[in-house]
């Protein structure tokens, strides 16, 4: 009888310090900053292809998941007629994009606002791309801008082709069907880039170099690449 | 023995007990730890309070300092400034990133990033189409949205005169339709999403010439040999309201009138000479004179004139339905057997004229397709 009460009272000694240390031990969740922005870029990437696509200024100011297209004709070998063609061709000229993740806003916005021919000092012939650039983190990740450089262009663009009479509208170059199928067709080459910060203004300046026979640039913000062309 | 008394008493110290220890047990919720950690987010309650100092934010307990941090933030991203504090009335909700603090006292999470794209509309598809034979035109508009905005489509000819409008929704689709050729400019105006201008072009395209050309006004030269079909677009003189024209076509005499059609999409008048060069029966480009008008659904060809001593015929393509070939068919004979049709009717959106004689070097081709095109 007494043993059992005694034992009753220890029971609740225990269970009162059990729940006085479970109430007051320290508690928290994590929350990965890394995480949810490398999910927000991933995910961006993985869509990146089937954003709407959009030729006119306007829409293209106001809308959000975006890409900003210039058409362009190109010329390309068909194999199955064995004659010249020229077709049309989307080229991706600006992006709106944003994806929020749980505690992270991830904004890119990129527009070419420029492109011409240019010499280095070295002598060699460039397209020098000017790339309207915010972003909306401030320690912007590291960046790196690839050329896409196409080991024979005729071929690059009979490929293209191909996928403007399977699909009956224009592909975009370096966006369709995805960023990166053509991996086998182009070499990706490192090229000079600049960033300028402009102190009045958040829109920052993107210069980079590229050789004048690429179609397209890459701007990497890994996982996220992007591929930007000179509109013709 | 277990008597009465031993369970009196023993229920008695159990009661003791258990209002000992209730009285230990703090009520409600306690004041929590700060836990040492980063990348993560906590509760704290009892009456914690943050306070930016000059180079460090301090997380105080009372008079307590319980933790630092590099910066504090609130939740809506704004940094404190240098002396101001933050205190929640019931709890306390931070986020640590790289330490960096973010507080926020309703417990929705902060956002790290600046917004840099200012409008953020949804995004709506614009797809135009437009039937078969170009008389009634649609604009879908195709978008994720919850509610519906209104869309005014406005269509305006070369002239800037308004000749169509139509009112729609979005999501959803506008139709209308015009009443001749030509270029217009077509305004999409669905506040705020869509304000834009695009280009219809309906035509009727003239294409594989043989011995043909076209003019929109006046031609009396002597084009043979190259030319022995002058085919005159009436369209624009019909828009611009005349109720006939006179259109020359010959060197020195030959004057055809021609009145306005009652419904034309586009109106054309063939004017044929069957002599390919040298001498020929005067006046020229008058051996074969047809009307060629498209309504909005069908091609009447009629005939205006023949003359001359060599036989002709004049063919079109006729076509029953739109997986059929078409089918070359001779409707008009000269000094020559055959069928003799004055006007002749082809229910297709496309067609081909022959004209054709005893001088072969002067038959002549042309070709007409209505298209309407969007830009």
């Amino acid at each position: 009888m007494w043993s059992l009460a005694y034992g009753l009272i220890a029971l609740a000694v225990v269970a009162f310090v059990v729940l006085y240390a479970a109430a007051h031990a320290p508690n928290f969740t994590t929350a990965n900053l890394a995480d949810q922005l490398y999910g927000a870029k991933k995910w961006l990437a993985s869509s990146l292809s089937s954003l709407p696509k959009v030729d006119s200024k306007p829409r293209f100011r106001t809308s959000v998941n975006v890409v900003r297209v210039a058409e362009a004709d190109a010329a390309a070998y068909d194999y199955g007629t064995g004659q010249w063609t020229t077709f049309p061709v989307h080229l991706p000229v600006g992006y709106r994009l944003e994806r929020v993740g749980e505690n992270v806003v991830y904004q890119i916005y990129l527009n070419v606002t420029r492109c011409r021919n240019a010499t280095l000092q070295g002598g060699a012939a460039v397209t020098l791309y000017e790339v309207e650039l915010r972003h909306s983190l401030d320690p912007l990740p590291w960046l790196e801008v690839y050329a896409a450089v196409p080991h024979n262009l005729t071929q690059y663009y009979s490929w293209l082709y191909g996928y403007y009479r399977a699909w009956g509208r224009p592909p975009a170059a370096g966006l369709d069907p995805a960023v990166g199928a053509d991996a086998g067709l182009v070499e990706l080459v490192k090229v000079e880039w600049a960033l300028v910060y402009n102190a009045a203004g958040g829109t920052a300046k993107l210069y980079a170099a590229a050789p004048p026979t690429a179609p397209y640039i890459l701007v990497a913000d890994y996982p996220l690449t992007i591929p930007l062309a000179c509109p013709r | 023995m277990i008597t009465i008394r031993d369970v009196l008493i023993f229920a008695g110290l159990a009661i003791l007990a258990a209002a000992v220890i209730a009285s230990l047990f703090p009520a409600g919720e306690g004041v929590t730890a700060v836990p040492a950690c980063s990348d993560c987010a906590f509760k704290l309650t009892g009456g914690y309070w943050i306070q930016q100092c000059g180079n460090y934010a301090a997380l105080y307990l009372g008079t307590r300092e319980a933790a630092r941090y590099g910066w504090a933030y609130r939740a809506d991203g704004r940094p404190l400034r240098i002396g101001e504090s933050v205190a929640c009335d019931t709890a306390m909700y931070l986020w640590v990133f790289g330490g960096v603090a973010y507080v926020s006292c309703d417990g929705s999470p902060p956002r790290v990033g600046r917004d840099v794209l200012g409008q953020k509309l949804p995004f709506v598809d614009v797809r135009f189409s437009s039937d078969l034979k170009c008389t009634t035109y649609t604009i879908e508009f195709v978008a994720d949205l919850t509610e519906s905005y209104a869309a005014t489509v406005e269509v305006y000819n070369e002239e800037g005169r308004l000749v169509a409008s139509a009112t729609g929704t979005i999501p959803g689709s506008v139709s209308f339709s015009i009443p001749t050729a030509g270029v217009y400019r077509v305004h999409i105006y669905a506040p705020p999403l869509l304000d834009e201008w695009h280009t219809l072009t309906a035509q009727v395209r003239i294409s594989d010439l043989i011995k043909a050309q076209v003019f929109t006004s006046n031609n009396t030269q002597d084009l043979r040999p190259s030319t022995t079909l002058k085919i005159f677009d009436l369209t624009s003189y019909w828009k611009r309201g005349y109720r006939s024209v006179t259109v020359r076509v010959s060197p020195f005499w030959g004057d055809l009138h021609v009145a306005r059609p009652a419904d034309a999409f586009a109106d054309f008048l063939l004017a044929w000479e069957e002599a390919s060069s040298g001498w020929y029966d005067p006046p020229l480009y008058w051996k074969e004179v047809w009307r060629l008008t498209f309504t909005q659904t069908n091609i009447v060809l009629t005939r205006v004139y023949s003359w001359g001593w060599r036989w002709h015929e004049v063919y079109v393509d006729y076509r029953y339905s739109i997986n059929q070939p078409g089918v070359k068919t001779l409707i008009w004979t000269w000094n020559k057997q055959g069928p003799r049709h004055n006007s002749y009717t082809v229910h297709w959106i496309s067609t081909t004229v022959w004209i054709e004689s005893l001088d072969s070097a002067a038959n002549a081709r042309a070709s007409f397709l209505k298209e309407c095109l969007w830009s």
